[in-house]
């Protein structure tokens, strides 16, 4: 290891400072959340605000608690920054210019929505929606599905049931959301204190077995 | 429209879910239940949501805003700004109880549930956009390239804007 690379960490920055680096990462990143994610993974570790343990501990952090997880994330790292002036600096620069640009476009396509080329194009834009929605919900159950997948068979089986157990659920009519999420936990908490993790990792057979 | 209802019902869902569409659900239901929004507003705000700056999330401000005007659009940002900040409260007491195998049992279990719920959700709302097989292959493949994350979610949509106009505007 090069002496040079091991970057302690530098001193915090001021408020006005957390508050333009929010701002610019509020209205680069376009198109959803991951850019969002890594500019301010850039901006955090990148100038040694934090050190990517820590960077990675509070983004797991963030994902647990309610709302939306960049948001959670600016919460987090610009209270450990700068107190809650930080936190403050940090949303406001985030949310601010974002959310406004979000009410313009809104109301800019209320006015063109009518045009037929408009109209064609969404017809192409709003089916994508759906799958990039789906996208999503699968990429939410990704890491937790990866971790069962290692624990064998029946925690993966086990895992899978309760996904899909809370789809359907959610698909009878009258059903609350709020519901259908701690039936979910509850599930996992019952039933994975039960089955046990698989202790020892599966062994490739021996080319003797018929491929 | 009553206004704090409105914002109370926009509190809710955020306070109870987590990620950028765990609202969606809660929202869909009260909305739509109390004829507030129309299928298409979700739609539509969803599409805005992924275009412009910022977290996804935020499209439930374009919601508000297809919904109640500008009134709306704020309540909705007043709403999703205020749950994050117990974030503060769940890092200090995670803390203190993560190295509970029922803790993180049930933390797996609430992150199915949202991806369920998400699944569901979505699935609906295709019944209301989706007219014909086109549409169809379009969603998957918009699926397909967002799992593959080898484009940005601004790529994809201006290829089905792309692929829209080809299809339906010539």
């Amino acid at each position: 290891m090069e002496p040079e690379l091991q970057k302690k960490t530098a001193s915090p920055p001021g408020i006005w400072e957390i508050f333009t680096t929010w701002l610019l990462l509020g209205i680069q990143s376009f198109g959803g959340g991951s850019s969002t994610f890594l500019l301010i993974h850039q901006a955090c570790v990148g100038r040694g605000w934090l050190g990517e343990e820590e960077f990675v501990r509070t983004w797991a952090l963030a994902q647990i608690s309610p709302g939306i997880n960049l948001v959670k994330l600016t919460v987090l790292v610009g209270h450990r920054l700068r107190g809650w002036p930080g936190l403050v600096a940090g949303v406001t620069g985030l949310l601010l210019p974002s959310a406004a640009l979000t009410v313009l476009m809104t109301a800019g396509f209320s006015v063109i929505r009518s045009q037929p080329l408009v109209q064609a194009a969404m017809k192409g834009v709003l089916p994508a929606t759906i799958g990039l929605s789906l996208a999503m919900g699968v990429t939410t159950a990704q890491p937790v599905l990866a971790r069962a997948q290692k624990e064998g068979r029946s925690r993966l089986g086990l895992h899978l049931a309760i996904l899909v157990g809370a789809a359907l659920l959610m698909a009878v009519p009258g059903v609350s959301p709020l519901v259908v999420l701690l039936l979910a936990g509850a599930a996992a908490l019952l039933l994975l204190a039960v089955i046990p993790v698989r202790a020892v990792p599966p062994v490739e057979r021996a080319p003797d077995e018929p491929a | 429209m009553n206004p704090l209802n409105f914002f109370w019902l926009f509190l809710k869902a955020s306070l109870f879910s987590t990620g950028g569409l765990g609202n969606l659900p809660f929202l869909h239901q009260d909305l739509i239940g109390l004829g507030w929004a129309r299928e298409s507003d979700f739609v539509t705000a969803l599409a805005v949501g992924n275009v412009s700056p910022g977290p996804t999330g935020l499209w439930s401000i374009s919601l508000g805003y297809l919904t109640f005007g500008w009134p709306g659009a704020i309540l909705a940002l007043m709403a999703l700004s205020l749950p994050p900040l117990l974030a503060l409260f769940v890092a200090s007491f995670y803390n203190r109880v993560e190295k509970q195998p029922g803790v993180q049992n049930f933390t797996r279990g609430l992150s199915l549930g949202v991806a369920g719920l998400t699944l569901t959700v979505a699935i609906g709302l295709a019944g209301s956009t989706i007219t014909d097989w086109r549409g169809v292959v379009i969603g998957l493949a918009a699926l397909g390239l967002a799992l593959s994350k080898r484009l940005p979610v601004i790529l994809i949509l201006i290829l089905s804007a792309v692929a829209g106009i080809l299809i339906y505007g010539l």
